[in-house]
């Protein structure tokens, strides 16, 4: 069956908002054709040449006159492989040196959400960022190991097969550094990287079931080998299987012995727990081959029913909305468990979400987080975003610092969380700013359309027609009218403030509550 | 020339009438009683690494000196007088400021306390702390957060609070009257300034989620962000009382943001202050004595500032839960069980550990490996209401289906 989608919502929830073009694109082809081609993206990344034309400002003093850096820093160098970072980890360099990666993936990630063609993938990018959280705003060595763990974990998997992705997440560097295990081994195991594999990547929280078991055997379904749950015994013994999966990061191995410093995956069989493990009521052998009690942990936990209604239930929520439907998520978990030997398990799972009917009623049924306000603002009103180091600044304070979150959850994905008085202070404060281009992102090229038209009500309804593709309800032609004082039928494109004026008319149509949900 | 607090307070004023007069005579209404501030120290605080008995032997068996509390060497742990008997109890010695405020009887510690619950999960854990309950079920039946029904129990349900960070913690889940601001000294301004206060006030006149808390946003700027300014429009600086200097900190900060709304007398009486980075799975003995420090030394800032208000000013500080026992290789602790809160107020049995000891014997731990749990967190906290914040008929409300068990700090 064909796939009847209002476009409008179809932008808003598979995509950074609708554009013009992707528009057309739709009313043109049918959004089944866009949708099909979306989740079969090139794997080339199409907005690698505004990338490499983009640069981040690199600054720090230093006690040697010769050493003290002040300059634009192109942050195409995200494409090289993480041991050409590593680099400067190796050679001590100043802090700023490594937190320069994190602002370089950043502003990728913003030129993306605007401009690339493949929406799709950035949306669900995102998801997975923070599905699989790292804080690259904490310890150096993450923010310097994020554009390989952007790139060849998140990226290359988000369409993907979810196993392959849980793999390729427990043997980066970013991972490995940011939940600890890099430094786990045999004795006592870190359980950090462990639990927040059950916890948060896979089984997830409902799914925990110490409060009302602590002998592995008691939870229901163990004894058949199924159980339904884990507990912290589980927890122990996974981190038990998971010594000695660690990163080359210089570490020292014994006396005149230690590992390079290139923040690549390495098994380290000496610090391996080897002995008799059980996990998920699943007997593991002592003494197996190199990696293969980690391997055999990650199958069975991307294979666990939990996990197929943890994610998709995460899924629906990111697409859909903070309660999900209950067949749009039953459509979803037969899709993923159908396909989880498939390479496209992920885009299928996403497609059956989609073509629920719950789907198509689901516009406007959620808050737009800072990033999705900011890019959907920019693509409606045209703006040819350059990020820069302040629309950062801005966007971190408004409470989504991308890759910079601490605990291991990710951002919040409910609405609530969104609509403090703090947050919403900066809500306002970033469409104000990027309207009136007060941190150099460029202007609202389409602001001219608007500061064409000759009375204020056909500027305001021009304005917001361009963000909503309606005209403006009366309560936002008052509140306009009556902050800009402009008097009903006056001439407007006469006037010598008619551009700043209609640029701020698209700030503040964007400030209504049909904007800002999504 | 008129004052920019003025400009900026009018024009949502205008356009909200009722709602903002409401707050305006909440404000009026100085000193309405006791305030309440609420300090969670998020990533679940080695207990046993801050305060703890240096002479169990199970303590000195278990843990390396590296991540123990010791009694000499060059950093001795502070001694604490009045401690379950038998035992020495010291504090880490970078809190010493915490020990002058013990002396004085101001300070009270209560450990092997926590949540009756054997979650070791961050997110459980904390969401049932701050939802007052202590199972997942019971959430489900109770709304907000314990602090949001302390205040609806003492006709509070939509005057203001104040959670000194970017987001609202859950105890105060679903009160409509919270003000967030992670840091004042940049001022609660609006940006874009009279036109765009003008069109806000204006703007949102529905009842859907956004709308509301857009309202609820314009509120608390008008109420807090005048007695930020200066006449001439600019924020002030702020300048604590007492000598006390906070630190560029996120607690320092936070108690900083409190002190100042405090100082405001705006009728608020719930705070909360959040701190971060307590979770030392790895490399935990430098990084836990970075934190303490951060944390004594703030709260010793913040009782400095606010001497002259400390009748008036009932303070916790907790954490979702401790640590293990025994380290991991990592020169870390992995997640534990029942952790230690501290106590602030006026007319309490301060100066004074409180808590059952429970051991640290295998056989007494919590499942064999973790601090076992004698004091429900909310038996500390129905103390508290009893007493400092003299609000008793609260407890029920804030805490239902539950049985506080005496504690003694009142």
């Amino acid at each position: 069956m064909s796939l009847d989608v209002d476009p409008r919502v179809l932008l808003n929830k598979l995509a950074f908002g609708p554009t013009n073009g992707e528009l057309q694109t739709i009313q043109r082809g049918g959004a089944e054709a866009w949708l099909l081609r979306q989740l079969t993206p090139e794997p080339d990344d199409d907005c690698a040449p505004r990338i490499a034309g983009a640069q981040v400002r690199v600054k720090y003093e230093s006690k040697n006159p010769d050493a003290k850096v002040d300059e634009d820093r192109p942050i195409g160098v995200i494409a090289q492989p993480i041991e050409q970072h590593w680099q400067v980890v190796e050679k001590g360099a100043p802090f700023q040196e490594r937190a320069f990666f994190r602002s370089a993936v950043a502003h990728a990630t913003l030129i993306r959400a605007v401009h690339s063609r493949w929406q799709v993938r950035e949306v669900l990018s995102d998801f997975w960022h923070n599905h699989f959280n790292v804080n690259a705003l904490g310890e150096s060595s993450v923010a310097v190991s994020l554009p390989a763990y952007d790139r060849d974990v998140i990226r290359r998997h988000a369409l993907g097969n979810f196993r392959a992705m849980l793999e390729a997440v427990a043997t980066s560097a970013a991972m490995q550094i940011y939940l600890n295990n890099r430094s786990s081994r045999g004795g006592a195991a870190n359980e950090n990287y462990a639990r927040e594999l059950f916890e948060l990547h896979t089984l997830g929280r409902p799914a925990y079931l110490n409060a009302l078991y602590n002998k592995w055997r008691k939870v229901p379904g163990a004894l058949d080998g199924r159980p339904q749950g884990y507990i912290d015994q589980d927890v122990y013994e996974a981190a038990r299987a998971f010594t000695g999966w660690t990163i080359e990061d210089g570490t020292g191995l014994g006396p005149g012995r230690k590992l390079p410093t290139t923040g690549k995956f390495i098994y380290l069989e000496m610090w391996h727990d080897n002995y008799q493990k059980r996990i998920l009521a699943t007997e593991f052998e002592p003494y197996q081959k190199p990696m293969s009690d980690g391997l055999k942990v990650l199958d069975l936990v991307a294979d666990h029913p939990a996990t197929a209604r943890y994610v998709c239930g995460k899924l629906c929520r990111r697409l859909m909305s903070d309660a999900p439907d209950a067949a749009a998520l039953s459509a979803a978990i037969t899709a993923w468990t159908d396909n989880r030997r498939k390479p496209d398990q992920i885009a299928r799972t996403v497609e059956a979400i989609v073509r629920s009917d719950a789907f198509r009623r689901s516009g406007g049924a959620k808050i737009k987080r800072p990033l999705e306000l900011y890019a959907s603002f920019a693509r409606a009103v045209d703006i040819d975003a350059s990020p820069t180091t302040a629309l950062l600044g801005a966007l971190d304070g408004s409470g989504q610092r991308l890759f910079g979150w601490g605990p291991p959850t990710g951002h919040p994905d409910d609405s609530d969380y969104w609509l403090s008085s703090s947050m919403m202070r900066m809500r306002w404060t970033l469409l104000l700013g990027l309207a009136d281009d007060a941190w150099k992102t460029g202007a609202p090229r389409r602001a001219q359309m608007v500061a064409e038209k000759s009375t204020p009500e056909q500027a305001v309804d021009t304005a917001h027609r361009l963000l909503l593709d309606r005209e403006a309800p009366p309560g936002v032609h008052r509140a306009i009218a009556a902050g800009l004082d402009l008097a009903p039928g006056s001439p407007f494109n006469a006037r010598k403030d008619a551009l700043p004026l209609a640029r701020r008319m698209l700030a503040y149509c964007a400030m209504t509550p049909a904007f800002q949900m999504r | 020339m008129l004052a920019r607090r003025h400009l900026l307070v009018a024009a949502p004023a205008l356009a909200l009438g009722s709602s903002v007069r409401a707050f305006a005579q909440t404000g009026a209404a100085a000193r309405p009683g006791p305030v309440l501030v609420n300090v969670f120290l998020r990533g679940g605080m080695d207990s046993l690494g801050v305060v703890a008995p240096v002479d169990d032997r199970d303590y000195v068996a278990s843990r390396s000196p590296e991540l123990r509390l010791l009694t000499d060497g060059d950093r001795p742990a502070l001694r604490l007088d009045n401690a379950p008997a038998g035992f020495d109890f010291r504090l880490h010695p970078e809190m010493a400021a915490l020990l002058d405020l013990y002396r004085d009887k101001r300070l009270a510690i209560i450990h092997a306390c926590g949540l009756d619950n054997g979650t070791r999960s961050h997110f459980d854990a904390q969401d049932l702390i701050e939802r007052g309950v202590a199972s997942g079920n019971d959430a489900g039946r109770v709304r907000g957060g314990w602090m949001t029904r302390w205040l609806a129990a003492i006709g509070g349900a939509t005057s203001p609070a104040f959670a000194a960070s970017t987001a609202v913690p859950n105890a105060l889940a679903a009160h409509p009257g919270t003000v967030a601001a992670a840091d004042l000294r940049g001022g609660m301004g609006l940006p874009g300034g009279k036109q765009a206060a003008t069109v806000l006030g204006h703007l949102y006149d529905g009842h859907g989620a956004f709308e509301l808390a857009a309202r609820r946003t314009l509120r608390g700027i008008a109420l807090v962000d005048g007695h930020l300014r200066q006449p001439d429009g600019k924020v002030a600086p702020y300048q604590p009382a007492g000598g006390a200097v906070y630190e560029e900190t996120e607690i320092g900060r936070g108690l900083q943001s409190v002190a100042r709304v405090i100082r405001m007398d705006l009728g608020i009486r719930a705070f909360t202050v959040d701190m971060g980075g307590w979770d030392t799975h790895d490399n935990q003995p430098p990084r836990l004595a970075n934190l303490v420090g951060q944390l004594s030394r703030a709260l010793g800032a913040f009782h400095a500032d606010l001497h002259d208000r400390l009748n008036d000013i009932a303070l916790v500080v907790m954490s979702e839960f401790g640590r293990r026992l025994r380290s991991n290789r990592s020169n870390g602790t992995d997640h534990g069980h029942a952790g230690v809160m501290l106590i602030s107020a006026r007319r309490i049995a301060g100066g004074r550990v409180h808590g059952v000891w429970p051991g640290l014997s295998s056989d007494v731990l919590d499942n064999a490996v973790d601090l076992a749990m004698t004091t429900d967190i909310r038996s500390v906290l129905a103390e508290l209401m009893s007493g400092p914040l003299a609000t008793p008929q609260a407890v029920a409300a804030a805490f239902p289906n539950f049985a506080p068990k005496k504690v003694g700090l009142v």
